[in-house]
């Protein structure tokens, strides 16, 4: 089954604009003097899972804020150069941030469960959104929960706390609540560094799962789980772009000694 | 470096003398608490618990010979001295004597005496001899509890007849009064006639209640009559059972609770105190709540990470530690003559020069009150914020909430138990102040409650009530009247009652939001 997906999958050089999710031009960006991305430029392909590698501290997460505005939050930071979604540069001051961030989903590292029931954790951003008919926000709730395969274990407890679920059932339930505003693209900041093996695999065979409704980005440092996953690579360091290219190739034939070095496990 | 003291020690028993040194200390502040708790509590109580009454035969210096005195004896051991509280002709309703614990010859519990209460707050240790009716003068006693329900019927007819005819009749002569007209004459004339109909009924009425009399006898046989209608209760204390004198406790604390001071504050109930305790405490939670919580959000979710806002910050928890008499003397020269002066030269100046809110009243003490505690709020309910995970702040940005969304949907409801604690610690406060307060509207005595049946129902311009003062003021009778300080100790105890109980609201309230918003 692998296989049959990893046919489609063309070039990174061959990717057109109709096929990019997210297109990054000249990114940069400082977090007061310290420049922590430099001139970054890729275009992220729709509907696959597109990996981002590299050590700690190289980037790749401040990188994947940058796709839902979340360093916005930060004092001190600042930034140039264009991310483009759905054809709309986000880094124009003219951008609505909150209708890009319920269009942008993200998932961190950390299980983050509001301290509220399960049904109202996943209708959160529904509710935000001013959907207030019971009726339709059941529907989203289950839909969501299916989703994100936690529909079976919860479904008779849906308005038990969150905090009562099990870690990666509360990472489902995180997923659960980005889906449910049906994101064009899902970021997941190292979604399973948290957890144990088994519940890791369960979130892997998840992502597979969803990536024929969304554009998946997942920052990993597990090289492996990028291997197993996703279906494009980056590979950062220092702040710079290094080798970006589909995930076989690169993980095969890495062009640069840098990654070669990176993913073998050799480096610093 | 070894201490000299500790230098014949292995290091087990330098360690076992730390611990028992600070269990020492820990055992000392248990000691000091349970006393004072045990303290209030026995002399709070004793307030309320029926004083058994002696014939003490004292030696008299110069005549060889021994008087017999009613009695209640407070024997205090440490002290030569016993001191009595007794009643004859000369002081009827009682009065204190010190004697030497060498003259007291005798003292027998005098069973045939009672401890009659009158309804003025005064008392009377007395023999009960007969009751005066106006069918005959020498009834048994077993007629008083006959009579007395009588004498009630006849009090509850007159009370009606004030409060249903008179009152309204009174109320319209003096509209006719205000208008003046000289057509409403006629009118007015009957009405008078009206009033003056139902005052002689009433008088009738009085005049037959006071025929209802109790004669009563001292310990020399001196004899004092006391009007039945004056009487609320008669307790032969000597008489009655355990279980007897519980009620007569219980009904004493529910008059404590009910009625109003009587005597100055040194018997009767203390009502008045209580409501306005508590209704103060409430209009400061519903001023600084709303306050403290908007400031500390602004302090630690919008205000720039600059030197000012550090100097605000430290200047608000300074603020806590401000002696509460300087909001006190700020209240009243602010709020009271600047702030009611000019509410008054703007709202009510028809009044004027009498003022309306430029004089202390409840609203001004609430709003001191609040001013007191606001920091105590800012930086609990700041503590409460800055609790809240960066995660869950995170994660509700990620979900396209704007930072208002953020704030009122997450950050509050889990910083709810931190503002929870704020408030308490407020309320704690507020309620046990005193001094702050006898500036900006408590009194010893208001003839009225803030609230009541008149229009706006609740009067914020009035001086009210407050237990804290009642007790401050009763603290001074204490030298003179051996009853009063255990009124001011049941006072004081009705004051730790009132804190405790809304403390273990608020902390229940806190249980409950804990459990709700960190625990899941």
């Amino acid at each position: 089954m692998l296989t049959l997906f990893k046919n489609n999958i063309k070039p990174v050089s061959e990717l057109t604009s109709e096929q990019t999710a997210v297109e990054v031009k000249d990114l940069n960006l400082w977090f007061g003097e310290k420049h922590v991305l430099k001139d970054i430029t890729m275009r992220i392909p729709e509907n696959k899972v597109t990996a981002l590698i590299g050590q700690s501290g190289c980037g790749k997460s401040t990188l994947i804020n940058c796709f839902n505005r979340l360093n916005d939050l930060y004092d001190g930071c600042s930034y140039n150069g264009e991310v483009i979604i759905d054809g709309k540069n986000i880094n124009s001051k003219k951008v609505n941030v909150s209708r890009l961030r319920a269009k942008v989903g993200m998932v961190f590292q950390r299980p983050n469960p509001f301290p509220m029931s399960i049904y109202e954790n996943v209708c959160y951003g529904l509710k935000l959104q001013g959907v207030k008919v019971r009726r339709h926000l059941d529907d989203a709730v289950e839909k969501a929960l299916r989703q994100a395969a936690l529909w079976d274990e919860v479904k008779d407890r849906l308005f038990d706390p969150a905090m009562t679920l099990s870690g990666g059932q509360q990472q489902r339930l995180v997923i659960a609540r980005a889906l449910s505003l049906k994101p064009k693209v899902l970021l997941l900041d190292e979604p399973t560094s948290a957890l144990d093996p088994l519940t890791t695999l369960f979130i892997e065979e998840l992502m597979e799962s969803l990536k024929k409704q969304c554009t998946i980005v997942i920052v990993t440092h597990n090289m492996q789980q990028a291997a197993r996953v996703s279906d494009y690579t980056a590979f950062f360091h220092q702040g710079k772009l290094v080798e970006y290219a589909d995930s076989d190739t690169l993980f095969t034939m890495p062009e640069k000694k840098q990654t070669e070095d990176y993913i073998t496990g050799r480096y610093g | 470096m070894v201490k000299p003291s500790f230098s014949g020690l292995n290091a087990v028993q330098r360690q076992s003398l730390v611990i028992s040194l600070t269990a020492f200390f820990t055992g000392i502040l248990l000691i000091a608490l349970v006393s004072v708790l045990v303290l209030i509590t026995a002399r709070g109580g004793a307030y309320f618990w029926p004083e058994p009454i002696f014939a003490v035969s004292i030696k008299s210096d110069n005549a060889q010979q021994s008087k017999t005195l009613l009695a209640n004896v407070f024997d205090d051991d440490a002290q030569q001295e016993v001191r009595l509280k007794y009643a004859d002709a000369g002081n009827p309703y009682g009065t204190q004597l010190l004697v030497e614990r060498e003259s007291v010859e005798s003292l027998s519990v005098a069973l045939d005496s009672a401890q009659i209460k009158l309804n003025d707050g005064r008392q009377v240790l007395a023999i009960p001899d007969h009751v005066i009716t106006p069918e005959g003068t020498n009834n048994q006693l077993s007629e008083l509890t006959r009579v007395m329900q009588k004498v009630a019927l006849l009090s509850e007819k007159i009370t009606t007849l004030n409060t249903q005819f008179l009152a309204p009749i009174h109320e319209a002569l003096s509209r006719f009064d205000n208008r003046d007209v000289a057509a409403d004459a006629p009118a007015r004339e009957k009405r008078v006639a009206e009033f003056n109909q139902y005052q002689q009924q009433v008088l009738n009425l009085e005049r037959q209640r006071e025929q209802y009399r109790l004669a009563v006898k001292f310990a020399d046989g001196q004899s004092f009559i006391i009007p039945v209608s004056n009487i609320q209760s008669v307790d032969f204390v000597g008489r009655l059972s355990l279980l007897e004198k519980w009620q007569v406790a219980i009904s004493e604390v529910i008059i404590f609770l009910t009625e109003s001071p009587k005597q100055a504050n040194t018997s009767g109930g203390v009502f008045p105190a209580l409501f306005g305790t508590v209704l103060m405490v409430f209009i400061m939670t519903i001023i600084v709540t709303p306050f403290g919580v908007l400031a500390a959000i602004y302090l630690s979710e919008y205000a720039p990470n600059t030197a000012l806002t550090t100097v605000i910050r430290v200047s608000v928890s300074n603020m806590a530690g401000v002696p509460s008499i300087v909001y006190g003397v700020f209240g009243l020269g602010f709020f009271v003559y600047t702030l009611g002066g000019s509410i008054d030269s703007l709202l009510f100046s028809d009044t004027l020069p009498s003022p309306t809110m430029g004089s202390p009243g409840i609203f001004w003490a609430a709003l001191t009150m609040a001013i007191l505690t606001l920091p105590v709020v800012i930086v609990a309910t700041e503590e409460g914020l800055r609790r809240v995970p960066e995660g869950l702040k995170a994660g509700s940005y990620a979900l396209g909430a704007t930072k208002i969304e953020t704030i009122v949907r997450t950050v509050l409801p889990i910083a709810s138990p931190g503002i929870m604690t704020g408030v308490i610690l407020a309320i704690a406060r507020a309620a046990g102040e005193v001094a702050p307060l006898m500036l900006v509207g408590a009194v010893k005595f208001a003839p009225a409650l803030p609230i009541d049946g008149e229009f706006p129902f609740l009067h914020l311009d009035r001086q009210f009530m407050h237990l804290g003062v009642l007790i401050y003021d009763s603290a001074f009778h204490s030298q003179t009247d051996a009853k009063s300080a255990s009124m001011m100790f049941a006072a004081c105890l009705l004051l730790l009652v009132v804190v405790f109980v809304l403390n273990i609201l608020a902390v229940l309230l806190r249980t409950r939001l804990r459990k709700r918003y960190l625990e899941g």
